[in-house]
């Protein structure tokens, strides 16, 4: 699996999969894609690196932290980080609604303003349901990277 | 008054804070909490009225908080009792472990006891009166070191909890007959609650199951076993929770739902319940070898007396119970602090080791004399007047209904001669002879002795003049109580002869008689017990307790063997029997064919995709089983696109794809080759997946039949722009019309990730147990 050429067409995938990824996460509103197929779009991503180039690679070359043991990798290191993302994923997604209470609507009640007159881009919807969205990206993204590490460490 | 019931919640969130600081003094901390709520409800003596704060405002469900007089006096315990026992606790918990947890529940029980008491609502009670229990768990096993406390701790939680959801099931009948789970208004028109009770033919299904709940919590027979197992709590939770309050929260329940439900049918259950397990703990309390065990066996038999009298149809009925409430916990709550201060300064707790205390404890004593004899239900102390009303009680009815009732009086005429008996025996271990081996009696501190003095001079009080005990509060209680108004209750030393000074004098005569031979009686019994198991209900809840362990660390070596395809095959097959009962039960008929046409594009694809699952099951690799998978996934997805649902095609796709790349993560470390499966496993395979599919196509069928009206679909399509702002239905449903579902689904995935790092994380460690 780590072939030469399966290493290059992952150096050459991965940064498109992660821009498509967040060009669907920016577009769910209107057109096909959201949060949850972006997020599980960018673990493929992750997924393809751990591949191509093992478990430590990440952390070692792009992280430049020492890697700990398989046992270690459970409590800290990297899986830490996809740890502390779902965590805060979910937090963020609960937290848009709150804040929605705070503001005297029902609990996560959405709302959007259309911004005019912009350069570029005359024209742009801010959806509150981005935040929320966002909660969803960086849960599905922490999980299943959690899932994929851990596994995958055995 | 919502202060009084928040102030211990949030006195108890800040224990552990305080103790920081304060150490062992945090006891006069709590006991600074509990006056503040006593005063506060103090403040409402004499008050009616009700507070109402929304809560599930769509199910009619608020935090209605309802003050009368039964509210008040429980109330007036718990918090008042509070007072009392942290301050002792001050002195007791000196050296113990764990205070910062005892304080914090402690007080968390007390604001729950309140909640208890004048919660209106029937949900916002359950809640309380669970509480109360999960409170009571964490207090008994307070030596989580110590075997016995954690199997009392359990079978305190086991039978108090079980008896509340029967409880609860009571509750939500009464509110689909009635249509609200406002109390007060029930209280309000209880004859007609009644009517409708009767016509739904829901009366004695929810007297009983009410009844079984305030037996549990109230310790009646046969659920009483647990009662004296928690003895095993510290002398103060013991005296606090086990005798002045949470028992009483199932006597309260008793009390304030007797003006709604008192019907013949009520008289039967709960008059006979309260007898007779007023004379069977009786008994136990003279088998019982220890001073808390038999203090614990009394206070089941005296909370059975108030049910009983509660359960009388008379006004007598009343009486008793608004009376005995006051005055048992008075008396026990003393008892039980003399208890704790007699094993706390002789260092044991066997009756047989102990005697001649007075002339170390004097004033110990002098409480345990006048608490004792007030439980005797000797005159003139407090608890002679209420037992005197219960007769009166028992009479009355007997007298009405003849026949079969005369047993009523006759059985509490009985059960008060042991509970004469035991009290005189607790009494008498500071005269006498005192036994070998019993030196070195230290005087306790004054935190531990003024507490139970002042429990004492107010029952003397109540002893020396009833009426006013009665005007002050019991009054008021007794009207919460009772149907009717306007009656008003007198009680005083009896000037001439009736049938219930009769009794009395009948008890105290076969007592005092008898007293010689308490030792002969107490051997008997003991030995009574050992022989013949069955008789003892503990030898019925070991048996069910322990049988069922035995029977799910069996069946859940058959189901759950260690191999992922068991684990498999038994949830496949729960899932197909669940699905399939439900539709028979709810007799779903499958819907009449429907002709579709099918564009050839997704012929085309779905035969591609079944060629590819027939060929999975022929695969002859792992890599090549894996691809074909792929095949039928991806094959799904572009029907997906063929049937114009992009957002499921894309989703189908990623989630294809990434699954695909961990197979291939995981596929060199699995065997090449399994082994050949045998036939039989393969027919009983084939037969579940064919169950399994199935069952999916009707489910299919049946939902697709069914679709609603297009009432919510057609909303979802005109309100996606102007109210999401977004063209995408699929993804404005998904964040914004229905964020809620998201909300719980992405919860599911963060769990599965805690567990898949917990599972693998935690198998190298083994079992903790």
């Amino acid at each position: 699996m780590t072939t030469v050429i399966f290493r290059t067409v992952t150096r050459l995938t991965v940064p498109i999969i992660l821009l498509v990824s967040i060009a669907l996460f920016l577009q769910g509103h209107n057109h096909p894609g959201g949060g949850f197929i972006a997020g599980v779009l960018s673990s493929s991503a992750f997924a393809l690196i751990y591949i191509a180039y093992g478990l430590d690679f990440l952390e070692e070359d792009v992280l430049g932290r020492e890697s700990g043991s398989t046992v270690e990798h459970l409590s800290h290191g990297v899986v830490t980080d996809y740890r502390r993302t779902f965590a805060i994923g979910l937090a963020v997604a609960a937290g848009s609604g709150v804040v929605a209470i705070g503001l005297g609507y029902a609990f996560l009640t959405q709302d959007y303003v259309i911004v005019h007159d912009l350069p570029l881009y005359h024209e742009v919807e801010l959806a509150s349901a981005v935040a929320f969205d966002l909660g969803v990206y960086a849960v599905v993204v922490g999980a299943l990277l959690t899932i994929l590490s851990v596994v995958g460490s055995e | 008054m919502l202060l009084a019931v928040a102030l211990p919640f949030l006195g108890a969130a800040v224990t552990p804070f305080v103790f920081r600081f304060l150490g062992n003094r945090t006891a006069y901390y709590a006991a600074g909490v509990a006056l503040a709520s006593f005063s506060l409800i103090a403040s409402q003596h004499g008050a009616t009225g009700e507070v109402v704060l929304p809560w599930i405002p769509s199910l009619d469900v608020a935090l209605r908080f309802y003050v009368d007089g039964l509210a008040v006096l429980i109330g007036y315990l718990a918090s008042g009792i509070g007072v009392i026992i942290l301050t002792y606790s001050g002195g007791y918990m000196e050296h113990e472990p764990g205070k910062k947890k005892y304080y914090t529940t402690l007080l968390v029980f007390m604001g729950s006891m309140i909640g208890v008491a004048f919660a209106a609502d029937l949900l916002a009670l359950f809640v309380f009166w669970e509480l109360t229990s999960i409170s009571s768990y964490v207090l008994i096993g307070h030596y989580t070191g110590e075997r016995d406390s954690r199997y009392a701790a359990r079978k305190a939680m086991f039978i108090t909890v079980g008896g509340g959801l029967f409880m609860l099931i009571g509750f939500l009948m009464l509110a689909s007959v009635t249509g609200t789970f406002d109390l007060v208004a029930m209280l309000g028109q209880a004859e007609t609650v009644r009517q409708q009770l009767r016509a739904a033919g829901m009366l004695v299904p929810v007297i009983a199951l009410l009844g079984v709940g305030a037996a549990a919590k109230s310790a009646q027979v046969p659920l009483h076993v647990w009662l004296p197992n928690a003895m095993e709590a510290p002398t103060p939770v013991s005296a606090f929770l086990h005798s002045a309050t949470m028992v009483k929260a199932g006597v309260y329940l008793v009390g304030r739902f007797r003006p709604l439900l008192l019907t013949e049918e009520w008289l039967l259950v709960f008059a006979a319940m309260g007898l007779v397990t007023m004379a069977i703990t009786a008994i136990l309390a003279v088998a019982a070898t220890d001073i808390k065990e038999l203090l614990a066996y009394s206070t089941a038999s005296h909370l059975g007396l108030i049910i009983a009298g509660f359960g009388f149809q008379n006004v007598y009925g009343a009486e008793t119970g608004a009376f005995h409430i006051l005055n048992h916990a008075l008396f026990k709550a003393a008892l039980f602090l003399v208890a704790g201060i007699i094993a706390h300064e002789a260092g044991t707790r066997a009756i047989d080791e102990l005697g001649g205390l007075w002339s170390d404890l004097p004033v110990t004593g002098t409480v345990a004399v006048i608490a004792g004899l007030g439980m005797a239900g000797v005159p003139p102390f407090n608890g002679f007047y209420s037992k005197e009303l219960l007769f009166e009680a028992a009479w009355e009815t007997a007298v009405h209904a003849g026949g079969a009732a005369w047993l009523y009086p006759a059985i509490a005429v009985f059960g008060s001669i042991f509970t004469f008996l035991y009290s005189i025996r607790f009494v008498m271990l500071f005269f006498g002879d005192r036994p070998e081996g019993l030196t070195d009696v230290h005087s306790p501190p004054l935190s531990m002795i003024a507490p139970p003095v002042v429990l004492a001079v107010l029952a003397a009080v109540v002893g020396a003049f009833p009426q006013l005990a009665i005007d002050t509060i019991v009054q008021r209680v007794f009207e919460s109580a009772a149907t009717g108004h306007g009656h008003e209750f007198h009680v005083g030393l009896p000037t001439y002869l009736t049938p219930p000074v009769a009794m009395s004098a009948v008890v105290i005569l076969v007592g005092v008689v008898t007293y010689p031979f308490y030792d002969r009686l107490h051997n008997g019994l003991r030995a009574l017990g050992q022989a013949v198991p069955p008789i003892r209900t503990n030898w019925w809840y070991d048996g069910a307790v322990f049988g069922l362990n035995r029977l799910s660390v069996w069946l859940a070596g058959v189901v759950q063997n260690g191999l992922l395809r068991t684990y498999a095959s038994w949830a496949f097959l729960g899932i197909v029997g669940l699905t399939l009962g439900g539709y028979l039960a709810t007799d779903a008929v499958l819907p009449a064919a429907v002709p579709i046409t099918l564009q050839a594009p997704i012929i085309i694809v779905l035969l591609v995709a079944v060629v590819a699952a027939v060929a999975i099951t022929v695969a002859p690799s792992h890599v090549a089983g894996v691809l074909t998978l792929s095949i039928l996934g991806f094959m799904v997805a572009i029907f997906y696109i063929l049937a114009s649902a992009p957002d499921l095609a894309l989703t189908q796709l990623t989630v294809e794809t990434l699954l695909l790349v961990i197979f291939l993560l995981v596929l060199d470390r699995l065997p090449a080759f399994y082994g050949s499966i045998d036939r039989w496993r393969a027919v009983r395979d084939g037969v579940l997946a064919v169950a399994v599919g199935v069952t999916v196509s009707i489910t299919v069928l049946l939902s697709t039949a069914g679709a609603p009206s297009d009432g919510i679909a057609r909303y979802f399509v005109e309100n996606s722009i102007p109210l999401g702002g977004g063209s995408n239905i699929v993804n404005v449903i998904l964040v914004d019309f229905r964020g809620f579902d998201t909300l719980g689904e992405i919860s599911v995935i963060a769990m599965a990730a805690v567990s898949v790092l917990t599972l693998i994380a935690m198998r190298e460690r083994g079992e903790t147990s």
